[in-house]
């Protein structure tokens, strides 16, 4: 794929080329999208909107990189969801626990398909992190979501939210501090090579 | 642990430390196990996040031309049409409403009342001329009917009065004739308004036609580059 031509052809408005464009990028924006908002229905949408806004505003990219341009957008798209939804909030599909309490992975949603066993073996690490992630500010969450989960190198996220390099050094080492911590009390769900020796945690967290 | 400390060991994680600072850090590690172990600690978060399973897109992303609002490429030429177009239909509204209005206009305005008529009233002219042509025959007539009988309603009269009533008849018949005449004239001329266009109405065709062929031709254009564009 010769991203700079099907760009240039986008800028001229040329839909075909955007939508190859599109297609190749279209898994990592949603998995932007799914990780900042934890939902998929929000994140289909608002990687949708990104795409849309990503099409109207092609001809203001002025070169550099293409990822992280999108991934401003979808950021951003985002961040509109996350207002709206602060303007009218949403009661969570999530059902309480014998005890009243929230439960965090509800078995109900699972996979039909997947025996219960196989079904937790496979959520039980990513919901634990969603929920980590879900509890980060915004603005870390989305250096760690670019940074970590789609490894894109610090200049791209410095690029695509607009901030300084070294603003998303501390922010993403801000980020991973508190995602260790919130990971803590997780430890019992994580596979034996990913558990965090929590002595040492909590001492250089003080 | 300061925060310092923090960012350092996160950025030489991601290798993004300066080689002389790395060397520093690295030599530090050597002898700090607590900065050992936040590294390791970092380091297992880091790899969890990138152990989190891609999702794939539940449904393609890609675009059609109605969610961008795009439009298909008209051909040079429609703006040109697009132009006369709306010319020949702004005319044509124009032509019409001038001749709709404009004799109301001068009525109201009292042309035509002075010493000549205006030209809009010139198709009154016709039935205007022929009153006096009818009013000459009228009082030329009598002398033909000098020897028509009196009039029924009429006493026998004297031989003086006959004389007289061969006369003044006449005269009174022409008179009451040329009036009855200038009447019938001015209802004729008043039941049959004959206005003439202060536009020549060919221009109102011409215009309207124009507008009708351009808008023929405009969506012409419009479908044949929607269906190209498909």
């Amino acid at each position: 794929m010769n991203e700079q031509a099907l760009i240039t052809d986008a800028q001229a408005g040329n839909l075909d080329a955007f939508n190859t464009l599109v297609l190749h990028y279209q898994d990592s924006v949603f998995n932007t999208a799914l990780r900042i908002l934890g939902d998929e229905d929000q994140a289909a949408d608002a990687s949708q909107e990104a795409f849309i806004s990503a099409f109207k505003s092609i001809k203001s990219f002025r070169g550099g990189s293409f990822k992280a341009w999108l991934m401003r957008t979808v950021t951003n798209a985002c961040y509109d969801e996350l207002r709206r939804q602060k303007r009218r909030p949403t009661t969570p599909l999530e059902p309480d626990t014998e005890d009243g309490d929230e439960m965090d992975s509800p078995r109900w949603l699972a996979d039909p398909n997947m025996t219960p066993d196989q079904q937790a073996e496979a959520d039980e690490v990513e919901h634990a992190i969603q929920h980590c992630l879900n509890n980060l500010p915004l603005e870390f969450k989305t250096v760690v979501v670019m940074a970590d989960i789609q490894g894109m190198d610090y200049s791209e996220v410095a690029a695509a939210i607009r901030v300084p390099l070294g603003t998303i050094k501390s922010r993403l080492a801000r980020a991973r501090l508190r995602l260790r911590e919130c990971l803590q009390g997780f430890a019992e769900l994580l596979p034996a090579s990913y558990r965090l020796d929590e002595g040492v945690a909590l001492s250089a967290s003080k | 642990m300061n925060q310092r400390e923090l960012e350092l060991l996160s950025a030489y994680l991601d290798g993004q430390l300066s080689p002389s600072d790395s060397t520093r850090l690295e030599s530090r590690l050597k002898s700090d196990l607590e900065l050992v172990s936040v590294l390791d600690d970092l380091r297992a978060a880091r790899n969890l996040l990138r152990q989190l399973p891609q999702r794939r897109a539940p449904r393609n992303f890609t675009l059609t031309r109605k969610m961008v609002g795009l439009n298909p490429p008209l051909p040079r030429a429609y703006p040109a049409f697009r132009f006369a177009t709306t010319l020949a239909t702004l005319l044509f509204f124009i032509t019409f409403s001038v001749n709709a209005l404009a004799p109301q206009f001068q009525q109201t305005l009292g042309f035509g009342t002075g010493g000549g008529e205006p030209e809009v009233f010139s198709a009154q002219a016709p039935a205007a001329t022929e009153a006096p042509a009818l009013a000459d025959a009228a009082t030329e007539a009598p002398i033909d009917s000098t020897n028509l009988a009196p009039l029924p309603t009429m006493m026998p009269p004297s031989e003086g009065e006959s004389a007289r009533t061969l006369e003044t008849p006449t005269a009174k018949d022409g008179a009451v004739g040329n009036a009855d005449d200038q009447d019938q004239t001015q209802v004729a001329s008043e039941a049959m308004p004959v206005p003439v266009p202060f536009i020549p109405s060919v221009w109102l065709i011409i215009f309207a036609v124009g507008a009708i062929v351009g808008a023929i031709f405009m969506a012409a254009m419009r479908r044949s580059s929607i269906n190209r564009w498909k």
